[in-house]
């Protein structure tokens, strides 16, 4: 399993979104993505997905182009973790959660199987939202409508799995929770993580790689020890910074704005 | 624990399914023994499914008299029902209905159209049908449009509902009065519903159609599962959720269709059904559906019994049409619904 992104160029209403952007990832690697606010993470994570197309270049999965996969089997190799879920029509967790499935059983098999509500088990299990099942999605709190939509993702069963902001909403607890899942699961089942994320503490954490984002550029990428750079860092969001060492870590700390008074 | 979750859920569609389906036979006994001469109900029953001993002429001969009326209500309310749970699901809006999103207005102005212009072609169902279809589509996408200019919110969706539902109807009240003139049935009729003028052999064709959509409805009942969810997540399931768009337009919009065409304008059916339906069995497709269906069909029947009760006890020259009894129940629903979304 290797995910290629090879030169790809995104436009949104004719303004540049990203730009030249290639990176590989191997199986059993936990990519974080870090940049500031609008620099393109969440369209490159919606472009590997093909929910968005990019104007120029390519994304490969072991080989082959994810635009040439039929729709379906993609559904069974790529999943991403997005807030913008409609709840509108009321639905149950469990409803929603089935869903996830669909990509893995006939077309017109309506009855999920034994395996579906198994692996849905397992999941909901290891997330800890066996008790909001009944619940419907509208009536759920951030953080549990948080943990519900990364356990939708686990349970789609993907070779690549893309996360954005998953740690949003969550406490300390529950960040270090799912980022564990997240990483143990990349690991044992061989496949891609991607997370885009802010938190570079928690990226520094987790991540094999790290990928820094500015403008639809990649500006940066290698070890977490090698991009949280001072110079580095504070070049792109506009942020004095602090390096601290912890353990064989160093840890970003945002001490105050570069232009310090000036309006953001 | 999800499994045995999941099988409560199942054995909760069976516990709705079946009381529904007898409460719609039940009304429909009702519907066909009511009238000027009164009929025992069981004797009904058993005339109509063929298990009376004794079988009475005179019972199975107003049976017969009664039967396409009973049928037309109980199709009319189905198929608007299930038109009305596709357009919930496809605009993601638990406030659309037929009626409510002008689809009938544009579909009877546009038969009153063929009425003036090709009154020959317009004997024939077919193209009956044709014309108040293309006027039930060009409704749907006038009030998308619009909506979409007010910003797509549920109830600017709504709002511009209203807007097209006006127009037309004011449009197609003017059209009728002018049509009224070369056919001879009241045009009250056509504009606010009554099964009364539905003739037997018209029968089959509005069975076929609905039978037909919901078969293709079933075959869709993952990519509408998913769709719920929004565009990208039934893009990243691997459905086509423009497709599921369109084609759910064109059902909903031939499904109303079909029934302006025979029954006439009957509204609120299609809003009030669905979401007795995902009250009771939830949002999967697979329940909601064949629920919603039977929920649609006891309806019509029941608002059908009312029409025919009032008119035979204060009823004088002609009867009240359908349509306005379905409205007196659905405006209310419509009213706390909308309430209940803006204090959200």
């Amino acid at each position: 399993m290797k995910l290629v992104v090879d030169g790809v160029e995104l436009y949104h209403d004719s303004i540049s979104v990203l730009r030249g952007v290639s990176f590989e990832a191997s199986e059993g690697e936990v990519v974080a993505v870090i940049g500031p606010n609008g620099a393109g993470k969440t369209t490159l994570l919606r472009a590997i997905t093909s929910i968005v197309k990019p104007l120029r270049g390519a994304i490969y999965i072991d080989g082959k182009l994810i635009n040439s996969i039929p729709p379906r089997e993609r559904g069974r190799l790529i999943a991403l973790v997005e807030p913008n879920i409609s709840r509108s029509i009321p639905s149950t967790v469990l409803e929603f959660l089935l869903t996830a499935r669909y990509p893995h059983s006939k077309f017109y098999s309506f009855i999920p199987s034994r395996r579906d509500l198994e692996v849905i088990d397992a999941i909901v299990k290891k997330l800890n939202i066996m008790h909001l099942l009944n619940r419907r999605l509208d009536e759920l709190s951030s953080g549990e409508f948080q943990r519900v939509l990364i356990a939708r993702a686990l349970i789609q069963e993907p070779r690549v799995l893309l996360l954005d902001e998953p740690t949003a909403f969550l406490d300390i607890r529950y960040k270090l929770g799912v980022l564990e899942l997240v990483w143990s699961i990349t690991k044992e089942q061989r496949i891609v993580g991607i997370i885009a994320i802010h938190d570079m503490y928690l990226a520094s954490l987790y991540a094999d790689k790290v990928i820094l984002l500015s403008n639809g550029v990649i500006v940066a990428a290698g070890k977490p020890n090698d991009v949280f750079r001072e110079e580095l860092i504070e070049k792109i969001y506009g942020v004095k910074v602090q390096i601290l060492n912890i353990g064989d870590r160093r840890v970003v700390i945002p001490i105050q704005l570069l232009n310090h008074g000036q309006s953001l | 624990m999800t499994i045995s979750f999941y099988e409560t859920k199942l054995r909760n569609f069976l516990i709705f399914f079946f009381p529904l389906t007898f409460l719609t036979v039940a009304l429909f006994v009702a519907h066909l023994s009511i009238g000027p001469a009164m009929l025992d109900p069981i004797l009904v029953f058993q005339t109509l499914f063929g298990l009376s001993p004794n079988p009475e002429k005179a019972v199975a001969n107003v049976v017969s008299l009664r039967l396409a009326r009973a049928l037309a209500a109980l199709l009319s309310g189905a198929t608007l029902a299930l038109a009305g749970l596709l357009m919930q699901t496809i605009t993601r809006n638990p406030l659309a209905d037929p009626y409510i999103f002008g689809l009938s207005s544009t579909a009877l102005t546009f038969v009153a159209l063929g009425f003036i212009f090709a009154p020959s072609l317009m004997i024939c169902k077919h193209y009956l049908i044709t014309v108040a279809f293309l006027g039930a589509l060009s409704g749907y996408m006038l009030t998308a449009l619009l909506s979409k200019l007010g910003g797509g919110s549920d109830v600017s969706m709504v709002l511009a509902g209203i807007a097209v539902a006006s127009l037309f109807s004011g449009l197609s009240h003017v059209l009728l009065y002018i049509v009224q003139s070369m056919i001879r049935s009241h045009y009250v009729y056509f504009l606010l519903g009554s099964t009364a003028t539905v003739l037997q052999k018209e029968i089959p064709l509005m069975a076929d159609s609905l039978l037909s959509i919901t078969f293709i409805s079933l075959l869709f009942i993952k990519p509408l599962n998913a769709y719920l969810y929004g565009d990208s997540y039934a893009k990243q399931l691997g459905f086509e959720p423009e497709f599921i768009r369109h084609l759910g337009a064109f059902i909903a919009s031939f499904l109303t269709a079909v029934i302006v065409s025979y029954v006439g304008i009957v509204g609120f059916i299609g809003l009030v059904a669905p979401h007795i339906a995902r009250f009771l069995v939830g949002s999967n497709h697979l329940f909601s559906m064949p629920t919603t269906i039977l929920v649609g069909a006891s309806i019509a029947l029941s608002a059908d019994i009312i029409v025919k009760l009032i008119s035979m006890y204060v009823g004088t020259v002609a009867e009240l049409p359908l349509g306005i009894v379905t409205s007196i129940i659905g405006a209310p629903f419509l009213a706390y619904l909308i309430i209940k979304r803006l204090r959200e």
